[in-house]
């Protein structure tokens, strides 16, 4: 535990300093945003709210592998994963710390989005924003623990940008089919339905589990 | 008591041949050179014993259980080629970071020993971004030593030091030695290796092509096997 919380106070202080995943993401997200305003016909309609839950989760996917990628790679700078992987722990509690910190950072990246969202495409958000909460974390958290895993397998391989997509957007698939169907309940209906957030606790449950128990072998060199 | 211990040690990567079927022994309190020319696999064996990598054969334990075993890593501090420090953070937070992720009690009054230890303490709040080669090899030695580890491996540490800096080490690696710390030196300097040593191997191409033990070691006759080594592998 000590060490989750250490690599988890590491990540986030680092982030805080230099700003350059967040800043990132945060563009990238947002750049997709109005494209997809400006692209759709006739600008913010009934029609093209339709769509609206599944646009959001293509900015939230493509600005999580943006994240992910670079969340090992700054442990390469100065051989820092050896410290890592080094630790007297089981190493899954390293990955468990850097997947939270990925989710926080990655969580305050789709809360802007989803700002600029609902302005662009003129929704009100407010009366679903806990529910939309919700679903939006169980949805990372599945694309966050996966992604965290491969991010620590692809750092280490020559063509590391290439592999994380490669390896996590099979895995991403189910969990944003999930999401995308949770969310868009929610906007339809207000509520969210229990079969897709059902699928996603077990799918985020597995993807951990599986993940921390696989964490020995990914940190080797 | 052996704090080391590798059989018919083998690590392969691909088709070339690491370290080939290497036979070891590091007692409790000793310290070893490992010497040899570049390519030699001096800092592969040296990975293996801190558990960062697995043999491809053979075995490898740190105090009777397997190297890569988490019992086995909190043993074993590791000095590397590359400092492992984070730019963005402060030297004291550095310290701090790695303190809590090897679950080092107090860990705050041990961070300030090593940044004093490390003559760092004018220095601790800058971010180690800014730092000169040789402060960040200072500052990665403090790392390395954070938990007061039983074995110390070190992957050619006087690299970037200045002679201070350097002087200043080697105190520090003759005090561990009398708190009889065992400390495993990569290093291609024969002199400083002979000096601080009680045993030393030297490697050519993933072999032992020569061992000394016994305490006294003597310069030349390890400068003429490391000498022999590198000019049969530039041969």
């Amino acid at each position: 535990m000590n060490a989750l919380l250490a690599v988890l106070w590491k990540d986030l202080l680092t982030e805080w300093r230099s700003r350059d995943r967040a800043i990132a993401m945060l563009l990238f997200s947002m750049l997709m945003v109005v494209i997809f305003h400006f692209s759709l016909p006739g600008g913010a309609t009934t029609a093209t709210r339709a769509y609206a839950p599944g646009l959001l989760w293509v900015a939230y996917v493509f600005a999580a592998l943006l994240g992910l990628g670079r969340s090992f790679a700054i442990e390469l700078e100065n051989d820092a994963i050896e410290g890592l992987a080094r630790a007297p722990v089981d190493r899954g509690w390293v990955l468990l710390g850097k997947t939270i910190a990925n989710l926080l950072i990655l969580g305050f990246v789709q809360a802007v989005t989803a700002c600029i969202f609902a302005l662009v495409f003129e929704m009100n958000l407010m009366p679903i924003a806990l529910e939309l909460i919700g679903v939006v974390a169980l949805g990372s958290l599945g694309l966050c623990s996966v992604g965290t895993f491969f991010a620590a397998v692809a750092v280490r391989t020559r063509l590391r940008e290439v592999m994380l997509p490669l390896l996590a957007l099979p895995f991403y698939t189910p969990v944003l089919i999930a999401a995308a169907r949770a969310t868009n309940s929610l906007f339809e209906t207000g509520s969210v339905a229990f079969e897709p957030i059902q699928f996603l606790i077990v799918t985020d449950a597995s993807y951990l589990i599986v993940s921390f128990i696989l964490s020995d072998f990914v940190l080797d060199e | 008591m052996t704090a080391v211990v590798a059989r018919e040690l083998e690590k392969r990567f691909g088709s070339t041949v690491g370290l080939d079927r290497i036979d070891l022994e590091i007692p409790t309190g000793s310290t070893m050179a490992i010497l040899g020319p570049n390519g030699a696999g001096k800092s592969t064996l040296l990975r293996l014993i801190a558990g960062l990598a697995r043999p491809s054969s053979g075995s490898i334990e740190v105090g009777g259980k397997t190297a890569h075993h988490r019992t086995s890593r909190a043993r074993v501090g590791f000095i590397g080629h590359a400092t492992g420090l984070y730019p963005e953070l402060t030297a004291r937070e550095n310290l701090f970071f790695a303190a809590r992720l090897r679950s080092v009690s107090n860990a705050g009054a041990r961070v300030e020993e090593q940044l004093a230890e490390a003559g760092l303490i004018r220095a601790a709040d800058r971010r180690t971004g800014g730092f000169s080669r040789g402060m960040a090899q200072r500052l990665s030695i403090a790392v390395g030593l954070i938990d007061d580890p039983e074995i110390v491996l070190l992957d050619e540490p006087f690299t970037g030091l200045d002679r201070t800096a350097s002087d200043r080490l080697v105190e520090r690696l003759l005090g561990l030695r009398q708190k009889d710390r065992t400390l495993v030196l990569v290093s291609h300097d024969v002199t400083l290796a002979a000096r601080l040593a009680d045993a030393a191997v030297v490697l050519r191409r993933g072999r032992i092509v020569h061992r000394e033990s016994g305490g006294d070691l003597d310069p030349s006759t390890l400068e003429n096997a490391y000498t022999a080594a590198s000019d049969r592998d530039v041969a």
